[in-house]
């Protein structure tokens, strides 16, 4: 058997890896690093709200630290 | 100074880091329309383009759009440099062109280790779904505690009978979940034998966007990601023939994909803890 490679295959084999995984670099000229996911926080947000993510609870502490961090930088931009 | 994640005035989206090839360009069209180039440092290069935000949006469709094209241009990436290293979607390096050399050139060694390591070698995905209901079929012939179980809930109270029904399922449950284990660590196994990495990815699809034509209801026996070379990919098409040949199982082979499954963490060291 010969591997199939279609859109919908990218999609359903690919979502997971291309969000949380592929090469992640720690390192401080990267917008983001370790512990914060590297995705924009509306688009977590759309990921968190479906079901097989939140039921790993996959998303949930890196929204909390996600979000703190969204608040310290919303406020020293407004100071 | 310290500023938040999505606080920067000059970015390059990184799409994936190759092992230079020089003479050789790339071009194609990345989120959005961006325009993709490729930034050449210590034989290596890093295709990006140049952004002021995050790539953000509460849109499924949205998402969906963009993962495609990251996906698309890592892929065009692959073909025009061979196997490369593919990012997480959403990676920024803050600042410009001097930034991301600099960042290739301290990182130089690494990359190339891990390219060197991938070269000629794709990630793809397998799945494999087994009629399951047909498996708790046979296994409520074959098993004698279930029989028994069987026997003693016909001639019971109907009190007793709610309580040897309960134990009926669990130990059902309980055999399918055994057996699913023990033929998906089987299939591990042949498969390991022939290709260079083997991931178990478990039973439950990750998949988290809500894409059409999912099928939710099918029954999934294991979910492998490997690390092939051409020729390790053959063998594993041959086996999955092989495994296919049982009418009730399903098999779906797709790839080659960028190795996302079999990409380092580079720089930093050991993860830190929350801040």
């Amino acid at each position: 058997m010969r591997p199939t490679k279609s859109e919908d295959d990218a999609l359903v084999d690919l979502v997971d890896v291309i969000l949380r995984k592929g090469a992640v670099i720690e390192a401080d000229v990267v917008i983001a690093v370790a512990d914060i996911p590297l995705v924009g926080l509306k688009l977590r947000a759309a990921l968190a709200g479906m079901t097989t993510m939140t039921e790993y609870g996959i998303f949930e502490e890196w929204d909390e630290a996600q979000r703190l961090r969204h608040r310290e930088g919303v406020d020293r931009r407004v100071e | 100074m310290s500023e938040s994640p999505a606080d920067f005035e000059t970015g390059r989206y990184l799409y994936c880091v190759a092992l230079d090839d020089e003479g050789t360009s790339l071009s194609t069209t990345g989120l959005d329309d961006e325009p993709v180039r490729v930034v050449r440092e210590a034989g290596l290069v890093a295709v990006v383009h140049d952004c002021t935000s995050l790539y953000d949006s509460d849109s499924a469709t949205q998402i969906q759009r963009w993962i495609l094209t990251h996906q698309s241009v890592v892929d065009d990436a692959g073909e025009a440099f061979g196997t490369p290293l593919p990012f997480q979607f959403d990676t920024i390096v803050r600042g410009d062109d001097e930034a991301l050399r600099s960042w290739l050139s301290d990182e130089a060694e690494t990359l190339t280790d891990h390219l060197d390591a991938l070269a000629g070698r794709w990630e793809y995905r397998i799945e494999i779904v087994w009629d399951e209901a047909a498996a708790r079929e046979e296994l409520e012939e074959a098993d004698d505690e279930l029989r028994d179980l069987a026997e003693r809930r016909e001639e019971a109270s109907e009190g007793t009978q709610f309580l040897l029904n309960k134990q009926y399922e669990s130990r059902l449950d309980q055999l399918v979940s055994e057996q699913r284990r023990a033929e998906a660590a089987d299939l591990a196994d042949r498969l390991s034998g022939e290709v260079t990495d083997l991931v178990d990815l478990g039973e439950r699809s990750t998949v988290g966007l809500d894409i059409g034509g999912a099928d939710e209801d099918v029954d999934v026996l294991a979910r492998f990601s490997v690390l092939a070379t051409d020729d390790e990919q053959e063998a594993v098409g041959l086996l999955l023939d092989d495994v296919a040949a049982d009418p009730g199982i399903e098999v779906r082979f797709t790839g080659p994909w960028p190795p996302y499954t079999f990409t380092p963490e580079l720089g930093g060291g050991d993860a830190p803890d929350e801040v």
